[in-house]
């Protein structure tokens, strides 16, 4: 009881104090003009404001450029030359997504700021598929890489792939540019960007009939491609395909970094 | 001699080679173990086997996971290493203190490589001359100790040892066989913190009984056997005496073990061969010893685990604390509880006892050595990496576009075939009538095969089915070789042009050799595009026994090089079980086949495709 009694006699001091406090300082707001009080209240609104939609700013310029495709086509070893200019000693199937935040190996002796690239390369093994989604929301473009010189077994999985993608919902809501590389052109028995478009177009096509009729039980895509009735092309995606060629061995990735800046701008 | 040693990172760039080494790999072993063993969640496993043209390998790996790096040694199979697992260990110590994220060419690793490969392989030629001379060294429980995976393949390291000294003379057979038993002590050593106490001790005779049916030494072999039994008697009277010394751990030390060891012979009915005896008995005794070590090591855990209890109660400020700063590094004994209540649940989802174990010891693997995050629990931890492994593994290899293949099958004017297995009862005709049904929907012209001859009845189920779809039906009624009307109906598919056939089989149990006999008969013979696996989902530890089986049965018995397995699963009868979808990962781990279709009611609408989304979070839930 005691111990309650003392307990109450300082939460009064307390309080007294506190309205002792509350007092001066009202004083002094008052004694201050109201113009510069006014003026502070905006300054710290806007800072506020300032401070709140930085982020927003920033989800719009999205400066992420994912580099995808099927096993084997080469993207860590395009990642590893477009950030070191290099692709050190070889690469091997990839576990987990490479990452990260540079300016292109081209650029490095540029004068000036350049924005930086935030690149990703997600690993093409079927298991890993579910990854990509992970990126997708905040890409400003994708990179879809095929194995020029192992085409035309791979045609099939290849055009599969690249269906989901293209159907993927954020692909289509978001208009996502998206740059089919032929790789591996270093190689002369390589096929040319203009047949693998054909190929691929054509097998496309033909997932575009099968698909459109499968079971409704567990649809992931609601998206369809192209114009009904016509045969398939690329042209026809409301998001911008375009394909380009190249090595990513001798390093000849010229196209991939213009089509990089064009979508992140320096 | 080692083939190759990498060091790579996880996201796929190689960091350091062993240019030394530098003989080129045939094939390529390292990106078939990342596909087929760490991306399938089985890199519990102790090691894998990589089979190319002119080329054997067996492949060992260990992770660091902090730092994400990854390291495999490559060596001929043929070859036996005992010091590859060490060898691993000590450039995973070694590189983790030099690697640095920034730095991608480590050229000064190759001399700290060359002195520890050269102070792996003294060790393990010391360890093989003490085995010589000792006969039971003390050592090798050390190295036990060591070796911290677990053996499945100890069978086949078993096997591969046994090659080698079928080929060696009588000199090396001795040597070998010591050999023999250091592998069995590592199997069981490491099989010891499952089972406990008597069981253990029979399990140690089996696996030891395994080993001398391997070396053909022939007159000792039956006596051997019969040493191995009374061994096996004795295992539970040495019970006692374990629970002995538990409790006065300290005086657990050498001539305790000595004086056990000399209880045996004067038990035994005098033997001529006694050095082998010796041997083999100090053997057996090693895994005595082991099991003692390692039920005190499980002891012990278990007290670290009680006091870290005790201290969570007394300062839950500190573990706050720790929740809030991040824990440094996971280690086994931090996964060991969330790891055992997620085992469970998987159970309790009917997830193969089997499969749920080498889950958690795949994801345990993953995670050991790990930070973790700051406001984390090690359970949710445990479970997010859980959740990533079961969504890796339900996710089809392949493609599961069928109306795809039948479209590819169509533009070379043939029809394409599937075929329908499994045991009995699990709704095979019903399932074919209802895919059936699916593709007409989907204007794809269908004809059923109806091959099973041997139940009464399953012509005519068949023929109501055709007839209620409007489909047509090939038959020839009972008693027919079923390869051979299949192999009618497919030709008779092809002159009337339907684009799809429908084949019945009849149910088998996996065990009837004969039926498996005319299945894999049916398959080769006749080369279907989709071997379609029927299983129901209320199966619970059996289906891993059957889909292995299958398979296997298929491998075996083809006659043609090429082996034909399961391409695709369809589950049944799952509207009949609730949360309890654990048939599905189990059957999907086993095979690696993915999951087609799902049946879900009686109904011809009633077929589904899997929702590996929902699958997962019903397991977890």
């Amino acid at each position: 009881m005691e111990g309650m009694e003392q307990w109450k006699v300082q939460v009064e001091n307390w309080t007294n104090q506190l309205n002792q406090l509350l007092g001066q300082l009202l004083e002094q707001v008052h004694q201050v003009p109201p113009a510069q009080l006014y003026v502070a209240i905006a300054v710290l609104v806007f800072t506020v404001v300032v401070l709140l939609s930085i982020p927003l700013f920033k989800r719009k310029k999205s400066n992420t450029i994912v580099l995808t495709g099927l096993s084997g086509g080469g993207k860590t070893v395009l990642f590893y030359q477009l950030r070191d200019g290099s692709y050190h000693q070889g690469t091997v199937t990839s576990m987990e997504p490479n990452e990260g935040t540079f300016i292109l190996r081209s650029e490095t002796t540029k004068k000036g700021k350049i924005k930086p690239v935030h690149l990703v390369d997600v690993p093409g093994h079927s298991r890993l598929r579910p990854k990509l989604e992970e990126f997708l929301p905040q890409a400003a473009g994708l990179v879809f890489v095929v194995d020029a010189l192992d085409f035309l077994p791979n045609c099939r999985a290849v055009s599969e792939y690249l269906y989901d993608v293209l159907t993927n919902a954020y692909v289509v809501k978001k208009k996502i540019p998206v740059l089919i590389l032929c790789n591996k052109t270093e190689k002369v028995t390589a096929h040319t960007k203009d047949f693998i478009r054909k190929q691929m177009e054509k097998e496309i096509d033909k997932l575009r009939q099968s698909r459109s009729v499968v079971s409704a039980a567990d649809i992931t895509n609601d998206f369809t491609l192209g114009v009904p009735g016509a045969a398939f092309t690329f042209s026809q995606c409301q998001n911008r395909v375009t394909v380009a060629e190249a090595s990513g061995l001798t390093g000849d990735i010229s196209q991939v970094e213009e089509f990089i800046r064009e979508h992140v701008k320096p | 001699m080692l083939e190759q040693l990498l060091i790579f990172t996880r996201g796929g760039l190689i960091l350091w080679t062993c240019k030394e080494l530098g003989s080129a790999l045939r094939g390529s072993p390292i990106d078939t173990l990342i596909r087929s063993c760490l991306l399938e969640e089985r890199s519990g496993l102790a090691s894998f086997n990589y089979d190319a043209p002119g080329a054997a390998y067996t492949l060992k790996w260990t992770f660091h996971n902090e730092l994400g790096l990854v390291f495999v040694a490559v060596y001929q199979r043929i070859l036996h290493l005992l010091y590859v697992d060490d060898l691993l260990n000590m450039v995973k110590r070694e590189f983790s203190e030099i690697y640095d994220p920034k730095r991608t060419i480590y050229d000064d690793f190759d001399e700290t490589f060359r002195q520890l490969r050269m102070e792996a392989e003294a060790r393990a030629e010391e360890l093989r001359k003490s085995k010589q001379v000792m006969g039971k060294p003390v050592s090798n429980g050390k190295k036990q100790g060591q070796v911290n995976k677990v053996g499945f393949e100890g069978g086949n390291k078993k096997k591969s040892e046994c090659g080698v000294a079928r080929d060696g003379d009588d000199a090396m057979v001795k040597d070998r066989k010591m050999e023999n038993g250091h592998s069995n002590g590592i199997h069981v050593g490491i099989k010891d913190p499952k089972g406990n106490g008597v069981v253990n001790g029979k399990e140690n005779t089996v696996s030891n009984n395994g080993a001398f049916d391997v070396n053909k030494l022939q007159k000792l072999r039956s006596k051997g056997v019969k040493k191995t039994d009374t061994v096996a008697d004795k295992v539970p009277k040495a019970d006692p005496k374990k629970k002995n010394m538990k409790k006065n751990r300290v005086w657990d030390d050498s001539p305790a073990e000595a004086k056990l060891d000399f209880t045996h012979p004067a038990d035994q009915n005098g033997d001529q061969d006694m050095h082998v005896v010796a041997a083999e008995q100090g053997q057996s005794m090693m895994d005595e010893e082991e099991n003692v070590s390692s039920e005190s090591e499980v002891e012990e855990d278990e007290e670290v685990e009680r006091g870290s209890k005790a201290d969570a109660k007394k300062g839950w400020f500190s573990s706050i604390f720790q929740s809030i700063a991040g824990k440094a590094n996971l280690e086994r004994a931090d996964l060991e509880p969330a790891l055992k209540a997620l085992k469970d649940r998987l159970m309790t989802k009917n997830v193969a006892e089997q499969i749920a174990e080498k889950l958690c010891e795949s994801v345990a693997a993953s995670l050991e050595g790990k930070k973790l995050a700051s406001f984390t629990r090690v359970s949710s931890t445990v479970q997010a990496a859980m959740e990533e492994a079961l969504v890796r593994i339900l996710t089809p290899r392949r493609s599961i576009d069928i109306l795809r293949d039948v479209h590819a099958a169509k533009e070379q004017n043939r029809p394409y075939v599937v075929v329908f297995v499994g045991v009995n009862g699990v709704g095979k005709s019903t399932n074919l009538a209802k895919v059936a049904y699916w593709l007409l929907q989907h204007k794809v012209s269908v004809m059923m095969a109806a091959c099973d001859t041997f139940r009464s009845g399953a012509v005519e189920q068949l023929r109501t089915h055709a007839r209620r779809l409007q489909i047509p039906i090939f038959e020839k009624g009972y008693e027919k070789d079923p390869a051979v009307v299949a192999k009618e109906a497919i030709q008779e598919a092809t002159r009337n042009g339907s684009e799809v056939v429908l084949v019945d089989t009849a149910g088998r149990m996996q065990d009837n050799e004969p039926l498996m006999r005319a299945l894999s008969k049916l398959i080769y013979l006749n080369n279907p595009d989709l071997v379609l696996f029927v299983g129901e989902a209320l199966v619970g530890n059996d289906a891993v026994d059957q889909l292995s089986k299958f398979n296997q049965r298929l491998a075996d018995l083809s006659t043609s090089p090429t082996t034909r397995l399961i391409d695709g699963i369809l589950l049944t009868k799952f509207d009949t079980i609730d949360d309890k979808v654990g048939a599905a990962l189990s059957m999907v781990y086993v095979s690696g086949a993915p999951v087609m279709f799902v049946g879900c009611g009686q109904s011809y609408t009633d077929l589904k495709k899997l929702n590996v989304k929902s699958i997962v979070k019903t397991l977890l839930k």
